[in-house]
């Protein structure tokens, strides 16, 4: 008899309201473990809300989260240490170096002294981050600020990543970078979700994709399913969340 | 432009007020307090208008002088500015400092504050009708000019201080104030010490509101009594000397929000840093052996030393306990043992000051939260990393207090109390931090600082905190009261012990407390404090 292996991320019935905004509403994703998972959607559908309650930094209003099978919000000292996670748009502690940073994230996650040193020039080496890992991350362009986050979310080797927007203003070097160090990743049985608004970047990086709108799961499944016969994941993204904005003839901005 | 700035700030104080209604409710408290202090305010005023033209001048410069001192002091102290209309905010506009200063300046003085403000120096200065028109007309100017300068005063205030402590020369900027702060308040505490405050009343206050009414502090409020006598020479010199001055802080205001618009705050100057002191922290008194709290307290201590938020608290928590030895004991001649309270008020103020500790993580606290169940690890490394500036500095002020009166006999107790009143002040912190936080200046922004409305709520959360340390502290001090009070030795020692036993017990307790608490709220603290 064989057993069907956990999801490595597992949403039920999610909810979050804000006020009198329903951000997520009802959402149930289930993520393959060893995938590529791609999360799209457009702005303000509710993919950040959606991968904080998955993350543990939102308490969802309802629903249930698992990583690998274990409750997110019911044992969170159990299911934390599996992921490893990059929010968008959010703080760090920016009067530490990037060294520093990384070495802050290992020690968190409870690793030795040794083994954070060791995989934090790693990291830093790995991520062209060498030279820069000596400054304070405060200042960091955003696209550092970016890289930094990423080996914090690499740095306990986590079995289970939620990136959010990862290549967000990452030029095309260590863009290529993060893409090969997510490739061997997901190669050797870690699983991968990452947020973005590029969907050729998900068409080449991803085996599944949820496209999300209005705070609920307009498709999911694997790339051949959601495209469902379009062109493309952009042509089908499109059709899902409809493109119902008045097009305006923006004349005054014509140059000649 | 005018109209458009000022409406950004009331638009988005409405949305605000629309989206959280409690920040409603604190306006509506604030302005209810403002009411009641209308007939006090009346009642003055016509007080004042029994007085003869010198006192009333001398009364109304004091007052003055005192609420410029306070506008300029407070916001870097307690509350900080309403930041709706913070210069860097502009930034990407592309606007200059000369389109938006006048929308600023008008804004500066709709804040309920300075509204209120605005209408109790009026209600006052109306006081000099019954010298004659023209000493009114005089009174309406100064006063008017006095106001502005006030106000303005406390944006410059804000934002050059902001300023030095972003700047690689924060730590020492810290410092050089605290200095200044010390040496200027010891030689008013020499001579209240030495002369006492009936002959300092008899024969300096006059003399020093006489010299205030010709400087900006005090030289239009002065005025009208010249104008009174007919002095016009006087009375002319005193009001252009106080336009003077509020055009120069407004040019001041002005160069500093044209700074703003190209230079961002909190930058850390390419500063390099060979060491990684996470994984190799500097030896000091407290070295936590778990990995995470460690990280923690290393990130703390570095905080302490480079963070603008944190030095400004750091010179913040020195402010009641220095007023009360240089100001109050020598004012009210005091018996010497009252000097005690100034180590014992300053481990309160120390703890009290770190109630909305987790708050200044801003939303960077995701990384602890995402990390594991780590509540109190969090608590533990950031009580550490005050505590081990906070323990040797009460230890030491402690025993220069002892030492100044000379009754070597009071120091166990004294010492115990201190160490008791900072582990209770620290565990409820700890515990108020987490259970009411409130959005804090975010790191990069200017420490003095604040949304519209926080100031409110952060002045809910204060009461509170102070609420339950005026219930807890005395039962930490009461046996050293009563050694001092009794004369009895047996109670001094008592005190040393149970102060010991009670400050560890209580920071450790609220620790506990707060660690749990954080683990419990861990998926509202992002939303809380962001």
């Amino acid at each position: 008899m064989t057993t069907v292996p956990a999801p490595a991320l597992s949403l039920r019935g999610l909810v979050k309201r804000f006020g009198h905004t329903l951000a997520v509403d009802r959402v149930d994703l289930d993520i393959p473990a060893g995938s590529f998972y791609g999360v799209v959607g457009p702005n303000g559908a509710g993919k950040t809300t959606t991968l904080s309650m998955a993350t543990g930094l939102l308490q969802p209003d309802a629903g249930t989260v698992s990583v690998l099978g274990i409750d997110l919000w019911g044992a969170p000292e159990a299911a934390k240490p599996l992921i490893g996670v990059l929010p968008d748009g959010l703080h760090t502690f920016d009067r530490l170096t990037g060294a520093e940073l990384i070495s802050y994230a290992g020690r968190l996650r409870g690793l030795d002294r040794d083994v954070v040193r060791a995989r934090r020039d790693d990291l830093l080496a790995a991520l062209d981050l060498e030279d820069a890992g000596r400054t304070l991350v405060m200042d960091y362009s955003a696209g550092m600020a970016k890289k930094i986050g990423l080996a914090c979310a690499l740095v306990h080797a986590p079995r289970l990543l939620v990136l959010d927007e990862p290549f967000e203003a990452v030029d095309p070097v260590s863009a290529g970078a993060i893409r090969r160090i997510l490739e061997e990743y997901v190669a050797t049985g870690g699983t991968v979700v990452l947020s973005s608004h590029v969907m050729a970047l998900v068409e080449r990086l991803c085996d599944h994709v949820a496209v999300v709108g209005r705070g609920r799961v307009l498709a999911s499944g694997s790339l051949a399913e959601v495209r469902d016969g379009a062109l493309d994941l952009e042509e089908r993204f499109v059709a899902l969340v409809g493109d119902e904005r008045e097009r305006r003839d923006l004349t005054w901005l014509r140059q000649s | 432009m005018v109209a458009t700035v000022v409406a950004i700030r009331l638009r988005a104080a409405w949305h605000l007020a629309r989206r959280e209604w409690w920040r409603l409710l604190i306006a509506g408290l604030g302005v209810t307090w403002m009411l009641t202090m209308l007939p006090w305010l009346v009642w003055g005023g016509a007080a004042l208008a029994r007085q003869s033209d010198e006192v009333r001048a001398d009364l109304l410069v004091g007052l003055v002088a005192v609420l410029s001192i306070g506008w300029a002091v407070v916001p870097l102290m307690v509350a900080g500015l309403d930041d709706t209309l913070e210069p860097a905010r502009f930034r990407t506009l592309g606007v200059s400092a000369r389109t938006i200063m006048p929308g600023l300046t008008v804004a500066a003085f709709l804040t309920l504050p300075a509204l209120f403000f605005a209408l109790a120096l009026g209600l006052l200065g109306l006081s000099w009708r019954v010298s004659g028109p023209e000493a009114l007309a005089v009174a309406a100017l100064g006063l008017a000019l006095a106001y502005g300068s006030m106000v303005l005063g406390a944006r410059v205030s804000a934002a050059w201080a902001a300023r030095v402590l972003s700047s690689r020369r924060a730590k020492l900027a810290t410092f050089a104030v605290l200095g200044l702060a010390l040496a200027a308040a010891a030689p008013v505490a020499l001579v209240l010490f030495r002369d006492g405050l009936t002959a300092v009343i008899g024969a300096d206050v006059e003399v020093l509101l006489d010299r205030l009414g010709t400087t900006p502090l005090g030289a239009g409020v002065a005025a009208p009594a010249l104008a009174a006598e007919g002095d016009w020479l006087g009375a002319g010199w005193r009001i252009a000397m106080q336009a003077a001055w509020l055009l120069l802080v407004h040019a001041v205001w002005r160069v500093n929000v044209a700074h703003q618009l190209v230079a961002p705050l909190g930058r850390g100057g390419g500063a390099r840093r060979r060491h990684d002191r996470i994984l190799d922290p500097v030896r000091g008194l407290v070295r936590p052996r778990d990995g995470a709290t460690a990280a923690v307290h290393a990130r703390l201590v570095r905080a302490w030393v480079s963070d603008p938020r944190y030095l400004s608290s750091l010179v913040g928590v020195m402010l009641l306990p220095v007023t009360f030895f240089a100001l109050v004991m020598p004012v009210f001649d005091l018996d010497p043992r009252w000097a005690y309270l100034v180590p014992i008020v300053l481990a309160v103020t120390i703890g009290w000051g770190r109630h909305n500790d987790v708050a200044f993580d801003s939303t960077a606290l995701w990384l602890d939260v995402v990390s594991g169940r780590l509540g109190q690890a969090v608590l533990r490394g950031r009580l550490a990393a005050t505590a081990s500036w906070a323990l040797p500095l009460i230890v030491v002020v402690a025993l220069a207090t002892v030492a100044w009166g000379g009754r070597w006999a009071d120091a166990p107790g004294l010492l115990g109390t201190c160490v008791g009143v900072l582990g209770v002040s620290l565990g409820v912190a700890a515990l108020s931090a987490v259970l009411v936080p409130y959005r804090a200046p975010a790191p990069g922004a200017s420490p003095f600082g604040s949304e519209v409305g926080a100031v409110g709520a952060g002045l809910v959360a204060q009461l509170v905190s102070t609420l339950v340390l005026v219930l807890l502290v005395p039962f930490v001090v009461v046996p050293f009261v009563v050694a001092l009070v009794a004369e009895a030795p047996g109670w001094g020692a008592a005190a040393c012990v149970l102060g010991i036993i009670t400050g560890i017990g209580a920071y450790a307790g609220g620790v506990r407390a707060a660690g749990a608490v954080y683990n419990a709220r861990s998926g509202r603290l992002l939303a809380a404090v962001a």
